[in-house]
């Protein structure tokens, strides 16, 4: 999959997974820091981003440590999946 | 004796905000959907994770904080809480083989969350309970005001109820025949003579304390009968009515044919000055609907007028000064409740 097909396609995801219902998929930029001041989700997000992870693309984050450099902006969830989705 | 100093309701009628029951708002596919408000006072992060029942429970309980600021405690009935959330947790269960599981449907899905987010919402550590009694879980929430507030009369509680439909309970509830078959709007509820009744659903919230200044209402009695023995209810409830004089009554008759026999003996005497409404086509049939009759007893006890649509004869004594609500849950669980004037 082409990596901008990706991108909209994770936005589509996470819009969906935690039901951001004011937000559209196009809306999230990709530098857009997701928790905090940006997208602003928070820890229970963190938790359904991991489990989006698992379910779409195969990919198991069993280190916290890991997950805060991966879950930062779209960009590096999108790197992340790329280099080890497994589905 | 419990003194109501505020309420809000959710309901699929226009009760929340500008109220207006004059305007019946209709059935659709034989069910009576709450009409649900923008809820402005919940922040959109936590609005967005919430199952339609915590929203309901959580945006009727706003308003009356946002009045009266934190209580001394939340009190909550509800039947089945947010079972749309507890569907789709187990469902994903199946999905996914048991496998990595999302919090948020959980956390949501469980009886207690409504009461759990409002007290979370508010910073208020203080005493947090939801009782879960099926069609008796309001009444027990009272009761335990009632408790609560002789032991500290000066304390202000949030008692409330809230019961949602969700699509798994209303195809159970209708293979169990407790809905009607035919389409039947609300005015032609109580013509039907046939089984089964419209579902309902609805959150309704009360400011209550034992202090008398402020108020606008009481509630003097709640009483509660489990059995299926129509004379027995007729019996308990005319010793009720002894004990509570009451000018106008709230009839619980959501009719489904079945149950006509527990408020058979509600027929007013044309002698006495005694009126009779009923209000399950405005809010439809839910465990926890007679919290919706106690926000209504409330909002004809500041002086509202009493929709037509409601009279089961017509009103001989407006200006009701004591009201006692009759209500039964699917024949089994029964409830006496007075308010009055303070």
């Amino acid at each position: 999959m082409e990596k901008e097909a990706l991108k909209l396609q994770l936005k589509q995801q996470i819009v969906k997974f935690l039901n951001l219902v004011s937000t559209k998929p196009e809306d999230i930029k990709d530098d857009e820091p997701l928790f905090g001041d940006g997208l602003g989700l928070d820890s229970i997000d963190s938790l359904e981003l991991i489990v989006l992870l698992q379910r779409e693309y195969g990919i198991n984050i069993n280190d916290p440590k890991e997950g805060r450099k991966i879950l930062v902006d779209i960009n590096t969830m999108v790197d992340f999946i790329e280099k080890n989705r497994t589905k | 004796m419990l003194f109501i100093h505020d309420t809000s309701c959710i309901s699929p009628q226009l009760s929340f905000g500008d109220v207006d029951l004059q305007l019946l708002q209709p059935v659709v596919n034989r069910r009576l959907m709450a009409k649900e408000p923008d809820y402005k006072g919940i922040p959109p992060g936590i609005l967005r994770r919430m199952g339609k029942a915590v929203r309901m429970g959580v945006g009727a309980a706003v308003p009356l904080l946002q009045r009266a600021g934190i209580p001394e405690g939340i009190i909550l009935g509800t039947a089945i809480g947010g079972m749309e959330d507890c569907i789709k947790f187990l469902n994903q269960i199946i999905e996914y083989d048991e496998g990595m599981l999302t919090p948020g449907n959980f956390v949501q899905s469980t009886t207690n969350a409504v009461a759990a987010q409002i007290g979370l919402m508010n910073k208020n550590t203080g005493y947090n309970i939801t009782h879960v009694h099926r069609g008796l879980a309001f009444e027990m929430a009272l009761l335990d005001t009632f408790m609560k507030a002789e032991e500290q009369p000066d304390a202000l509680w949030l008692t409330g109820a809230v019961d949602e439909i969700s699509s798994y309970n209303y195809n159970i509830e209708r293979l169990g025949g407790w809905y009607k078959e035919e389409i039947v709007s609300n005015e032609d509820l109580y013509n039907s003579g046939t089984k089964g009744t419209l579902a309902g659903e609805g959150a309704a919230m009360f400011l209550l304390s034992g202090i008398k200044q402020n108020a606008f209402a009481k509630i003097v009695a709640v009483e509660t009968i489990h059995t299926d023995d129509a004379g027995f209810v007729a019996e308990r409830w005319n010793r009720f009515l002894e004990n509570n004089p009451s000018d106008l009554i709230i009839s619980g008759d959501n009719g489904d044919s079945r149950l006509n026999q527990y408020y058979a003996h509600l027929i007013p005497d044309p002698n006495n000055g005694t009126d009779l409404v009923r209000f399950k086509h405005l809010c439809g049939e839910y465990p926890t609907a007679s919290s919706f009759a106690t926000w209504l007893a409330c909002y004809i006890l500041q002086g509202q007028p009493v929709p037509g649509s409601l009279y089961q004869f017509p009103a001989k004594n407006p200006g009701y000064k004591s009201i006692s609500i009759i209500n039964n849950y699917k024949g089994q669980q029964h409830s006496f409740i007075n308010l009055s004037c303070p």
